[in-house]
């Protein structure tokens, strides 16, 4: 159904074909990109899914070494003796003894706030009032209640080390820095209780680049908050704090497995997320997912060029294939056009052409179903042409046969009644017309059973009539008179035999009999351009219309005696095409007036056969 | 036949056109992604001051963010209208897409800025806005609730026999009269406290003057009110310089380390904080969108709060008072 339909939305086979196939390729094609890049759009999203993970997870574990590292430290400054003698030690410690001290902790402090500059601050304070501050010279905020502030309660309380969310500094006088603070008690150890914090200041220095060094592209970045959604770290930390920027806080702290994707404004964004067990931090990573598909358009592009060569390859293909199957078929087509038009003479030629040259037919039976469809056609067509050629042959036979048959009817009718007449004539005595008459008989009679030529001379034929009119006009006394004339050179113009007599007949018989007075019957040849015109006019009683088809009808053919005017027009027009034959123009009461028309030929083409 | 082919081969060259335009529409679009240019023309540029500091930090910011190329000019002086005017002038002449501007005068400024309007340049107001309106839009703190809040706190102090005096930064500034209103506005019925509006122009050392010379004159002020950070500071300094902490109680505008410390020392009752970061980063990004022809709002609030002693240190606030630096 489906190809009818197509068939008749497109003329040719060719175009369906073309427009099929390249439709079902097209589709093809577009599924097959479409799951390809599906697949790998999922492959890629994995692999970086995966790939983030383990640099989050690198990432995490940079961060709590960095910790661990702060926390040796602690461990350093909490458990050094001179420390422990400067905040404890209150009872008799000499002054010089302190300084002593002094000197110690500041060389011990500066080394580590000297090497690394990602400590903001170094400080130890007791419960007591008494602490150290980087290099000893910085103070305490004295308008802060120091003592109360959460991770030194909470420093106190436990053994291990405290590390808070960034916060500002605010215990050290002028100093307000935002730092991450990892604080740690100080046991007294003349007491036995924690009555001291040591803490470190850490800045965003190492975090910050921790971060920057590991992202994933130049729009994707990694941040840090904590158990609560804090942040500790964030490249637009500022933006955060004025509700410029909002992360997914809620989804990260929820979120399960170490991932998860989300969609802003049609942008992909992938958020991978670490959880470090020493500090219970989020590590985060965030990336948009066109990022991470950076091949994703390169691989888009190589498909698109694969799918695009495919298809010219195919519509090349196809175009080939399609002109080899429809080529023989429009081949068919034309021919089987020409052969509706009646041209027989090429077709054999035309096919044997148009079929990729060269192939002859008994090839042509082995190559397809079009191959030898070909060939029944061009056989076909033989045998119609052979039907044709016999058929015409047949039909100039048939009239050869007419002819003949008709030779010999009429003459016994003629015969007779001349013979009637001479017998009359000779009753008479009248030896010189007797003599006449039969001389013209026996001329006539020779001339119609001598000549096997269906052509003969114009002057010949002109002759023949002669004899035949002479007779006439014998028969009818004074009745008719005649005359013939003839351009001189018209003479060996060759005719068919027996055209004027039937004509002649008619003119005496239906148009001179039954006049009152003389009649007159005239014959001139003469030259019409190439052709040659014999006019044949009587002034008989004419003719009107119906009697003019009357004649022309094969009824007129039958019915009368003599050979019919339908007869003669046939078989001239038979042998010498459409443009001759005869023309009759006729007044009724006035006369008739028969032109001949026939080539204008040379003698040369035409065998004069006497006996 | 003939159309077949054709037909066919205008197929081809389509399918591999648009693949081609794929690629190069990938690979340029970036190249096309040009520049937007805005200008910023501020009051000042102070490194001292906090709020300009940050309001440009907050600019900047949003310039990375939505990639355009800001440039930042600002006269000697917060005052200085004439300097301000003329850099107006060259602003124009480098024909940016969009002009940000802190007007210095709520009226001398108007002539220059007309001028942007007439050289078909998209206008944005930050900070300060002027008596003609010809912005685009504004982004401010609403002057007039952030001086009712100021108002509000100065009034829970107040008691039978108050004198209140108010220290403005410049006369005629759109800022300093329209704090001054809403504080007058919130202070209500003790309006008539008011002793006296004075105006430092925007310098530590004359605000300090300025209050000294009014505890010269009148013994009795116990409440000073500071509209932005410079009179707050000088009045505070005064105030503190003459052992009045605890008895005369001021309270200021803007926030900057002193302030915070005088606010940690109890000379400072309080602070109403803007938010400067914002207002800059408001105010590209209004620019931006603005020129791309989105809706924008006529008058964009930054937002402004109330600091005390007790809640300066909540998470928080100290996130809006102390400007976040990494290190």
């Amino acid at each position: 159904m489906k190809q009818i339909k197509i068939g008749l939305l497109f003329k040719s086979i060719r175009t369906t074909m073309l427009f099929s196939l390249s439709t079902l390729i097209i589709v093809t094609l577009v599924i097959f990109f479409w799951i390809s890049m599906r697949y790998t759009e999922k492959v890629i999203l994995d692999n970086s899914i995966n790939y983030t993970s383990q640099l989050i997870g690198q990432v995490n574990r940079d961060i709590d070494t960095y910790i661990h590292y702060m926390e040796n430290i602690s461990h350093l400054v909490v458990n050094s003796h001179d420390i422990q003698e400067y905040l404890f030690n209150e009872k008799n410690s000499p002054k010089e003894k302190e300084e002593y001290l002094y000197g110690r902790i500041r060389a011990q402090f500066q080394t580590v706030v000297e090497t690394r500059e990602d400590i903001s601050n170094i400080a130890v304070i007791s419960s007591n009032g008494k602490y150290f501050i980087n290099d000893g010279k910085e103070r305490l905020n004295k308008n802060i209640q120091w003592d109360d502030i959460d991770w030194y309660q909470q420093a106190l309380k436990g053994r291990d080390s405290v590390l808070t969310s960034n916060h500002v500094q605010n215990v050290i006088q002028n100093n307000y820095k935002w730092v991450v603070t990892l604080s740690k008690s100080l046991e007294n150890p003349y007491t036995g209780q924690e009555e001291g914090v040591f803490f470190i200041d850490l800045n965003y220095k190492v975090i910050k680049d921790l971060c920057e060094n590991n992202k994933v592209g130049a729009n994707s970045y990694i941040f840090i908050m904590d158990e609560r959604g804090k942040m500790i770290y964030h490249p637009k930390q500022q933006q955060i704090h004025y509700g410029l920027w909002n992360e997914k806080i809620q989804e990260i702290l929820q979120c399960e497995e170490d991932f998860f994707l989300t969609n802003n404004k049609g942008e992909g964004m992938l958020y991978n997320i670490s959880i470090s067990e020493k500090t219970n931090w989020r590590i985060v990573g965030v990336a948009h997912t066109t990022e991470l598909m950076r091949y994703r358009e390169e691989t888009w592009q190589i498909y698109l060029l694969t799918a695009a060569i495919l298809l010219a390859l195919t519509l090349f293909v196809v175009t080939l294939l399609s002109g080899a199957i429809t080529n023989p078929i429009k081949a068919l087509k034309d021919s089987m056009k020409e052969v509706e038009q009646g041209n027989f003479e090429n077709i054999d030629l035309e096919i044997k052409e148009r079929m990729n040259l060269g192939i002859s037919l008994g090839d042509m039976e082995n190559k397809n179903e079009i191959g030898s469809l070909l060939r029944s056609f061009y056989v076909m067509t033989v045998k119609i042409r052979e039907l044709m050629e016999q058929n015409i042959f047949e039909q100039r036979q048939k009239r050869l046969h007419e002819l003949k048959a008709l030779q010999a009817q009429i003459n016994p009718h003629f015969l007779y009644n001349t013979l009637d007449s001479i017998i009359w004539m000779a009753e008479g005595n009248k030896n010189k017309e007797v003599v006449r008459m039969t001389s013209s008989l026996a001329k006539l009679l020779r001339q119609s059973i001598s000549n096997e030529q269906e052509e003969i001379p114009l002057e010949q034929e002109l002759q023949y009539i002669k004899e035949y009119l002479t007779i006439q006009k014998m028969r009818y006394k004074d009745k008719l008179e005649f005359d013939i004339q003839i351009e001189p050179d018209l003479g060996i113009v060759p005719i068919l035999k027996l055209v004027l007599q039937p004509i002649v007949e008619n003119a005496i018989y239906h148009g001179i009999k039954y006049k009152d007075g003389k009649g007159f019957l005239g014959i001139h040849a003469y030259r019409e351009g190439e052709d040659v015109a014999i006019e044949i006019y009587d002034n008989g009683i004419g003719m009107d219309g119906e009697r003019l088809n009357y004649i022309f009808s094969s009824e007129g053919k039958t019915k009368e005696r003599g050979m019919g005017i339908n007869n003669v027009q046939m078989r001239l027009k038979l042998n010498y095409g459409d443009k001759y034959g005869l023309f009759f123009t006729s007044t009724l009461g006035e006369g008739t007036l028969v032109v001949i028309r026939i080539p204008g030929r040379e003698e040369g083409e035409v065998k004069n056969e006497e006996d | 036949m003939k159309r077949t082919k054709k037909l066919l081969f205008c197929t081809f060259l389509f399918i591999l056109s648009i693949g081609m335009l794929k690629v190069f529409s990938f690979r340029g679009d970036r190249g096309q992604h040009g520049y937007m240019k805005i200008i910023y023309i501020a009051k000042v540029i102070d490194e001292d001051n906090d709020f300009w500091t940050q309001l440009l930090e907050g600019a900047h910011m949003a310039a990375k963010e939505y990639e355009v190329d800001l440039e930042v000019v600002a006269a000697d002086k917060e005052d200085n209208y004439q300097a301000q005017n003329k850099l107006i002038e060259w602003a124009i002449a480098q024909k940016p897409e969009v002009i940000l501007l802190s007007p210095s005068s709520y009226t001398e400024t108007i002539p220059a800025a007309e001028k942007i309007i007439e050289a078909g340049i998209c206008l944005i107001l930050i900070d300060s806005s002027m008596e003609k309106q010809l912005e685009k839009s504004k982004v401010a703190t609403d002057n007039i609730k952030a001086g009712q809040l100021e108002g509000e706190y100065l009034k829970s102090f107040i008691e039978e026999d108050s004198k209140i005096v108010i220290i403005g930064h410049v006369k005629g500034t759109s800022t300093a009269i329209e704090r001054e209103m809403g504080l007058r506005q919130a202070l209500g019925e003790d309006e008539e406290k008011i002793v006296d509006v004075l105006f430092c122009n925007s310098e530590y050392e004359k605000a300090e003057q300025l209050m000294e010379g009014m505890f010269a004159k009148h013994k009795e002020i116990d409440l000073v009110a500071g509209l932005n950070e410079y009179s707050a500071v000088g009045a505070a300094r005064a105030v503190k310089k003459a052992g009045l902490s605890g008895q005369v109680r001021v309270v200021g505008f803007d926030s900057s380390l002193e302030e915070i410390r005088l606010l940690e020392e109890g000379v400072l009752e309080g602070i109403v904080i803007q938010k400067p970061f914002k207002m800059g980063y408001l105010g590209v990004k209004t620019g931006v969108m603005a020129f791309r022809g989105e809706e924008v709002a006529e008058n964009i609030d930054s937002g402004f709060l109330l600091i005390t002693r007790d809640n300066m240190y909540a998470e928080n606030i100290q996130e809006l008072i102390f400007p976040f630096k990494e290190e």
